[in-house]
């Protein structure tokens, strides 16, 4: 089942179901911070405004509440998610 | 109370707090207060690698032909590094150990410093392959200035926890006259001490390193002394776990179920907490004056550089609850995140994306001569 994830202050989108919600940003070409892209650094967390979120990988690193670590884990459900710093994308290169 | 290495006393270890309760004395792993320092353990001892891993030999060529100033930012971002390593190594240790009441969290605070030894390591790896007196740069350490005043900054608030321990563990609670000074000793004030302690090293390890991260792959953006590189992509990974470790340390303390004493004086210090942060920002923004003094590298420089060092340390006390202190919301160097991604850590030179392959040098014109050698 296809499920939406909207960034507040952004826009909405489908993201393809094998992707963590990191990966759906990225390729939305939507800036996003990361590091470890495997839960120990906390560097990709957004705030989880709405919905829920399945973890593929145990995160290790610390997750205040009501924020999510992008690297790794998917949409349960719809979702709506706030990037800190605001939604920025980037510049397609031609 | 003594410090004893084993604890004779009978008593419930998860029930223990992470610091100033009973001290520890099975080392056991099976029943766990706080799973999350277990698995940084195991995560840690995953990482491990050793500095002679890692080819240099192109970095030696990088380095004599780097200009002066290069060379000045290159060296000085290196002493830097070396004189946090160096306190780092040994520190968590001292400090933290006889206070620690958790077998896991002791184990992990064992592991964390120990894991800062090889970085130790591999800076004399580094600066054995690219200079021919090692000793010019270590000593300077001592010597200059600019550094020894990092040091100090670095340095305090681990001695103060170490001295106010030393005399708790002597005389206990309460006043004593100690050398002639009147001293009050009580655990409320070492726990506010190991509060700011924590908070310091948090600062060091998300922001101080980074910022040092930044100059060595900025050198690497323009494909010189990649060997460093990759040594720095190895020691970022393991500094993302220990940031994590002092993370949840913090939370931990806050949230108050650990210790209830620890919340009440994490709201009591939060402000001196948040401006640890900004002090910090301000002397990594004064370095970087330092660094570039004698001019800056293609990539960075004075400003940027000082952007970068308020945008992470936005995001380290956003990660901690904290509200940020610099209005920068963009990630100034997004060119970082790609190198401190260390999935491709390649420590074989020929498997380096070399950006020097000749193009166009086969000369396909045949003449007939060419064939002047063969015979059927």
């Amino acid at each position: 089942m296809a499920h939406i994830i909207k960034i507040l202050d952004g826009f909405s989108f489908i993201p393809r179901k094998e992707l963590t919600v990191l990966e759906a940003l990225e390729q939305q070409d939507v800036v996003i911070e990361y590091q470890c892209r495997e839960g120990f650094c906390g560097s990709c967390q957004v705030n989880l405004i709405d919905g829920d979120v399945t973890y593929t990988t145990d995160p290790i690193a610390f997750i205040p509440s009501g924020k999510i670590l992008t690297c790794c884990c998917q949409p349960d459900s719809d979702l709506t998610i706030e990037i800190p710093g605001g939604c920025r994308v980037k510049k397609r290169r031609r | 109370m003594t410090y004893t290495t084993f604890n004779q006393a009978q008593f419930d270890a998860i029930k223990e707090p992470m610091f100033f309760g009973q001290n520890v004395n099975v080392s056991r792993y099976d029943i766990q207060r706080y799973p999350v320092f277990e698995k940084l353990i195991e995560k840690q001892l995953s990482f491990f690698w050793r500095p002679e891993e890692v080819d240099l030999s192109t970095d030696r060529r990088d380095f004599v032909a780097l200009p002066e100033h290069e060379k000045h930012i290159f060296l000085s971002n290196l002493k830097y590094q070396i004189l946090l390593d160096s306190v780092q190594g040994r520190s968590p240790n001292v400090a933290l150990l006889p206070v620690v009441s958790l077998p896991e969290l002791e184990t992990w605070i064992e592991t964390w410093a120990f894991s800062e030894t090889i970085h130790s390591r591999s800076y004399t790896h580094i600066i054995r392959n690219i200079v021919t007196e090692p000793a010019q740069v270590f000593d300077d350490i001592i010597t200059n200035e600019a550094i020894t005043k990092r040091a100090r900054d670095i340095t305090r608030y681990y001695d103060d926890l170490i001295a106010g321990v030393s005399l708790y563990h002597q005389f206990g609670e309460g006043h004593h006259t100690v050398n002639g000074d009147n001293v009050e000793i009580s655990i409320s004030d070492l726990k506010r001490k190991l509060y700011l302690t924590l908070v310091s090293v948090n600062v060091l390890e998300a922001i101080r390193f980074y910022v040092s991260f930044a100059c060595s792959f900025a050198f690497a953006e323009r494909s010189t002394m990649e060997g460093n590189a990759k040594i720095i992509k190895l020691i970022a990974r393991d500094e993302a776990l220990h940031l994590t470790g002092t993370q949840h340390m913090l939370q931990l303390m806050a949230e108050g179920k650990d210790d209830p004493e620890m919340a009440e004086i994490a709201r009591e210090l939060k402000e001196q907490a948040r401006q640890i942060f900004i002090d910090a920002a301000e002397q990594e923004k004064d370095w970087a004056d330092y660094l570039f003094r004698d001019g800056s590298m293609i990539g960075l420089n004075r400003d940027i550089l000082g952007q970068y060092v308020e945008y992470i340390t936005n995001q380290r006390m956003a990660a901690i609850g904290f509200e940020p202190a610099f209005a920068i919301k963009q990630n100034p160097l997004p060119w970082m995140n790609s190198w401190l991604n260390s999935d491709n850590v390649q420590v074989a030179p020929q498997e380096v994306e070399v950006s020097s392959y000749l193009v166009g040098q086969i000369d396909s014109t045949v003449e007939s001569e060419d064939f002047s050698n063969f015979s059927l």
